[in-house]
């Protein structure tokens, strides 16, 4: 029973967008089987460190999910010609979505706002629909796209930036 | 042509194409096989029963590839190494039918089910708690069994933080883990366990020699025919690379 004596920051529902999980399953790759070649790919997971922030944040969460869109991108990230290993790829995926215990969830396009899709693109619109059809439990989105961030927090959603969460901190020199 | 073939010219395209797609993607596969079977990670999967990074040589390279691969085979230049591949991909599905006797062993010993379902009720009861990072398992139940007779193929210490089974695994793994000092014999499982890790040294072993072989033998191609041990960069800033490329 963790025994700490703060009380435990209440976290229901984080949504994924396709960069994070990208980095998680690149770094795992590289990290536990030694693809290195893959290692030019990582973006913001580099290290040890920062995907133990990464999976520390992620672990805060009661439940993750994400929207069959970001399933789609996913499949192009992995099919890309130069990339190669697709089968050992789309395992680590199917094994990070497991293990996560990642829920999905459709969001049909007729459903999404024509306009904003026009601008960010399916798979954005689908997060913030994600997002809105789950306002009762507080969602966080998570993502690496910086367009996503600000209309997270123009629409009023709360988001975090990976490249922030695996930032190295370092103390302001006096 | 038959001159050619049995003594191939300085700068051989082909002696290229046999260092560049055959050995160096062997070379990069055996390394990280040899890493993961030092660190007794064999990278195992109950749904396939076989290895995630561990495969049979022909596997490590690219498929349009494969007509280099058997011309690289049939050549006399490379003549000891047919027999080597042969050797270690019968050792690979030797381990992986190892490691799926003992995965099999586990799954049917009653000591071994036991101590899962009362780990897991453990667990259930004093960790779970408000705690996101205690979460409940139960929509995992059936398969925390197969999970940690897997963790325990793959000697798995410490498991991603957002993994839903991190605390369990965190918690237990002593528990499960103290067995492997027994070899397994408290859960009736101590000669398929021996099997395996018997497999597995000898695997490391010949993956490991034929790793060495293979560096030898692109050093010796590469200084006999004088070509690069891998693709060189053009230098788009040279006008005479630009042209080319």
């Amino acid at each position: 029973m963790p025994s700490s004596p703060e009380p435990i920051r209440r976290r229901e529902l984080l949504i994924l967008d396709t960069g994070p999980i990208w980095e998680l399953v690149l770094f795992h790759a590289v990290d536990q089987f030694g693809f290195e070649r893959l290692r030019r790919e990582l973006q913001f997971i580099k290290d040890q460190q920062s995907y133990g922030r990464c999976g520390q944040f992620i672990g805060s969460f009661r439940r993750k999910t994400t929207s069959a869109s970001v399933v789609a991108e996913l499949g192009y990230q992995i099919r890309r010609p130069k990339l190669g290993g697709q089968e050992k790829l789309w395992n680590r995926v199917y094994e990070e979505f497991q293990n996560m215990g990642m829920d999905e969830e459709v969001i049909r396009l007729v459903e999404m706002s024509r306009l904003l899709v026009v601008r960010m693109g399916p798979v954005d619109v689908s997060l913030l629909e994600l997002a809105r059809r789950h306002a009762d439990e507080l969602p966080v989105v998570l993502t690496v796209d910086s367009a996503l961030y600000r209309e997270c927090m123009n629409a009023g959603l709360c988001v975090s930036l990976l490249q922030e969460l695996t930032a190295i901190w370092e103390p302001l020199p006096k | 042509m038959g001159s050619n073939i049995a003594n191939p010219p300085t700068h051989s395209r082909r002696v290229e194409a046999w260092v560049w797609a055959i050995l160096n993607p062997v070379i990069d596969g055996l390394r990280r096989e040899v890493g993961l079977l030092s660190k007794g990670n064999l990278s195992w999967r109950s749904y396939s029963r076989n290895f995630e990074s561990i495969r049979p040589i022909r596997e490590y390279i690219e498929a349009t590839q494969q007509p280099n691969y058997e011309d690289f085979l049939a050549d006399p230049l490379n003549v000891t190494f047919e027999e080597a591949f042969k050797k270690h991909d019968e050792q690979v599905i030797k381990v992986e039918s190892c490691a799926a006797r003992f995965f099999d062993g586990l799954m049917q010993t009653e000591p071994f089910r036991t101590q899962v379902a009362k780990s897991l009720e453990e667990y259930e009861a004093k960790l779970s708690s408000d705690d996101p990072q205690y979460p409940k398992l139960e929509s995992f139940r059936g398969e925390i069994p197969k999970m940690v007779a897997e963790y325990l193929i793959n000697r798995t210490e410490v498991l991603p933080q957002h993994y839903m089974t991190y605390k369990f695994w965190e918690h237990y793994r002593s528990q499960f883990g103290k067995f492997l000092k027994d070899e397994f014999e408290p859960y009736r499982e101590r000669t398929s366990f021996q099997t395996l890790a018997v497999a597995v040294k000898t695997l490391h072993d010949d993956s490991s020699k034929l790793l060495a072989d293979l560096i030898n033998h692109r050093q010796m191609l590469c200084s006999t025919y004088d070509i690069p041990a891998a693709p060189v960069p053009l230098d788009r800033g040279n006008p005479i690379d630009a042209l080319f490329s």
